[in-house]
């Protein structure tokens, strides 16, 4: 088996469909209307206000569960892709093995709660968005992307399904996102306190694997989908990640590319839109 | 109890643990290095075919599995200094070269359609192996000197047996024709037979050496 | 009776309007709506899954966004089973209002979440007797979510599910006594 696998060969059956995130940005339609100002001001925010609001938050549980295969996979690839020792600490592959097994809890917790919202496996496209831009080569590179971005994600995806089941009476739902939110807390964690570690004597490399995990949290806001605006449908869970080691400028610094991405997201709509009405 | 002044024997009458053991020191540490090698090769492929077998049931189980093996070598990792094994590294250590060539060929399968010979190399070889060479210790170190040993075999053992039990299972599922039957033992034989150039996970002696018992004085 | 789809012609999506207009004309043909005209606008700037269905005597008027058309595993590309769902659904809330016994129900717009959880259950089950798949797990879901996760909610979903001849007043009169056990 070789080392770093390529985001095209992940292994899937026949029921899934993956798409990359440059298919999904090359989709012109949008549901953040492209001119905010002249349209009615309507909330993106998943709430069980929404009257799409079952539909919609049966698609994002099925991101989150190939979001959930995807973390297993690049927990696991961890264990594999580096030597012990010379590239990365024995310590932090144990951590990366447990993060597995937590990672292959919360798969089957998606499963569970997929056949409870009534969606099938593979039934929305798969987006490989996480492993490709989270999967770094070099070992910190990689805990910046998977544990700080990735999770850091995680953390805003299941605050927000969380809230979604609270407010919808739905036991079942509150109760599986309140549990893997906790694990997530730790694998934030576990990626902030390694960083730390691994980067001790080398301030160049930590620079850079906080470019990094700026460059991926930005891919990870989705084209706005997540920012403190009502017109994403993912708010900034700055309590959680505040107790996952986030710092608030940290927090702040992700709301700034929220926005920013928002507004860039905005501003490709209308250019597609103009474009295609010609 | 009436009087608590009363001698009671130290060991009591249902403790028969025998003082003397196999193993030296020194010898307990080369075999504990060896399973700590040998876990962590386990855990590291584990992890590494999560992302390479389509079958998601599969995929969930060798992430689970996957943190139980490297559970077990961190438990190794920290017997090695109580036996006087400061580096722990220097002891982390395959127990020969044909060791390294069975990881070498159990981790060689990558692509979709390898999920059976994954399998075989890990549930149907390398965690049997584990297993006797376990056994073996357990049944033959100080049942007073070496408790803390004995304690972790006890413990990993129990995943060996659940996580064999798995995989046993997982094969068995995936196993729909005569063909896929052959596949699964040509695979095992392949790599069984590295595994006796090498003696066991702990290298020759690992589960002991079979030879007559002296047959007492009267003979 | 006329079907008319716009656009002819999707640059947004991969939809075919003639495909659409066939899967429409199967719909109406099932549900007995050959005295009528049907128009399809569908909006192909959104992918939200919201259709928008105005009735009056002589027009049933059917504005999907497109992703109530679209197959959720190929993002863009059209479903055959989701247009179908999608024009069974319109249709069939068309004729509630026309002659089904919904002839007072309020306006789409004016339609509470509960309440439109509910009709679309009655909706959904009476598809499902139509042989098109529908997943009765999402629904139940969906009016879970409107009349709470409890038994008594459950039992008045498989009951309006099963329904066949419902009145408005009657099924709004199940909703607002469902969220009141809930509540
Ligand atoms: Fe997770
Ligand atoms: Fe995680």
């Amino acid at each position: 088996m070789k080392k770093f696998m390529p985001v095209e060969e992940l292994a899937r059956d026949e029921r899934f469909n993956q798409i990359t995130q440059a298919d999904r940005m090359s989709d012109a339609r949008s549901a953040v209307p492209a001119n905010a100002e002249s349209t009615r001001r309507s909330s993106n925010r998943l709430t069980p206000a929404r009257a799409d609001a079952s539909d919609a938050a049966r698609a994002l549980m099925h991101g989150i569960f190939v979001g959930e295969i995807q973390a297993l996979e690049g927990a696991g690839r961890t264990c594999w892709d580096f030597t012990t020792g010379e590239e990365a600490p024995f310590g932090l592959k144990l951590d990366m093995a447990r993060q597995a097994w937590d990672e292959a809890r919360h798969v089957e917790i998606s499963l569970k709660l997929g056949d409870w919202m009534g969606s099938d496996v593979g039934q929305y496209a798969e987006n490989t968005v996480l492993f490709q831009a989270a999967c770094s080569n070099d070992p910190v590179l990689r805990l910046a992307g998977v544990n700080r971005a990735l999770e850091g994600l995680a953390i805003d995806v299941f605050t927000s399904m969380k809230e979604f089941g609270e407010m919808a009476g739905d036991p079942y739902l509150e109760f599986c996102e309140d549990w893997m939110l906790a694990d997530e807390v730790t694998h934030v964690k576990m990626g902030s306190d390694w960083l730390r570690k691994v980067t001790e004597n080398d301030p160049e490399r930590r620079k850079k694997a906080l470019e990094f995990q700026s460059i991926v949290d930005k891919m990870f806001s989705y084209g706005g989908s997540r920012s403190d605006s009502d017109e994403s449908s993912l708010g900034i869970a700055r309590r959680f990640r505040e107790l996952a080691g986030f710092t608030s400028d940290e927090n702040e610094h992700i709301a700034d590319l929220g926005l920013q991405a928002l507004e860039e997201r905005k501003a490709q709509i209308r250019e597609k839109q103009a474009a295609a009405k010609n | 109890m009436a009087n608590p002044q009363k001698p009671r024997a130290p060991f009591a009458p249902w403790d028969r643990r025998e003082l003397p053991g196999s193993f030296s020191v020194e010898e307990t540490a080369r075999r504990v290095g060896h399973y700590k090698w040998a876990e962590m090769k386990l855990f590291e492929a584990l992890g590494g075919w999560i992302a390479t077998v389509p079958e998601l049931d599969i995929k969930m189980r060798l992430g689970t599995h996957c943190y139980k093996h490297a559970w077990h070598a961190e438990l190794w990792h920290k017997r090695l200094p109580e036996l006087r094994e400061m580096n722990p590294e220097r002891l982390t250590l395959p127990a020969n070269d044909a060791m390294v060539r069975f990881i070498d060929a159990m981790t060689e399968p990558e692509a979709p359609e390898l999920t059976i010979e994954k399998l075989v190399g890990v549930y149907r070889v390398f965690i049997p192996h584990f297993i006797s060479a376990y056994t073996y210790h357990l049944n033959n170190t100080s049942e007073i000197t070496d408790m803390p040993t004995i304690r972790s075999i006890k413990f990993i053992l129990q995943d060996e047996f659940d996580d064999w039990r798995e995989g046993e299972m997982l094969i068995q599922s995936l196993l729909e024709t005569p063909e896929e039957v052959d596949r699964a033992a040509a695979h095992q034989a392949k790599l069984e037979k590295i595994m006796l150039e090498a003696g066991g996970i702990a290298g020759p002696g690992s589960i002991g050496i079979n030879t007559p018992a002296p047959q007492g004085a009267m003979s | 009776m006329a079907i008319t789809v716009t656009p002819e012609t999707f640059s947004f999506v991969s939809f075919d309007s003639a495909y659409i207009a066939r899967i429409a004309n199967l719909v109406a043909e099932q549900l007995g709506l050959t005295d009528i005209d049907i128009e399809i606008a569908v909006d192909e700037t959104s992918p939200l899954t919201r259709i928008d269905v105005e009735v009056t005597d002589s027009l049933i008027s059917i504005r999907p966004l497109s992703g109530a058309l679209e197959d959720t595993r190929r993002p863009r590309q059209q479903s055959e089973l989701a247009t179908t769902l999608a024009m069974a659904r319109s249709m069939l809330r068309a004729r509630d209002r026309l002659r089904g016994g919904f002839e007072n129900a309020p306006l789409d717009t004016e339609l509470s979440l509960p309440q439109a959880a509910a009709w679309d259950t009655y909706i959904l089950g009476r598809i499902t007797r139509m042989s098109i798949e529908v997943k009765k797990q999402a629904a139940l879901y969906n009016f879970r979510n409107r009349h709470g996760f409890n038994d008594a909610s459950d039992h008045v979903f498989e009951k309006i599910w099963n329904a066949e001849t419902f009145t408005w007043d009657e099924l709004s009169a199940l909703s607002a006594n469902t969220l009141t056990l809930s509540a």
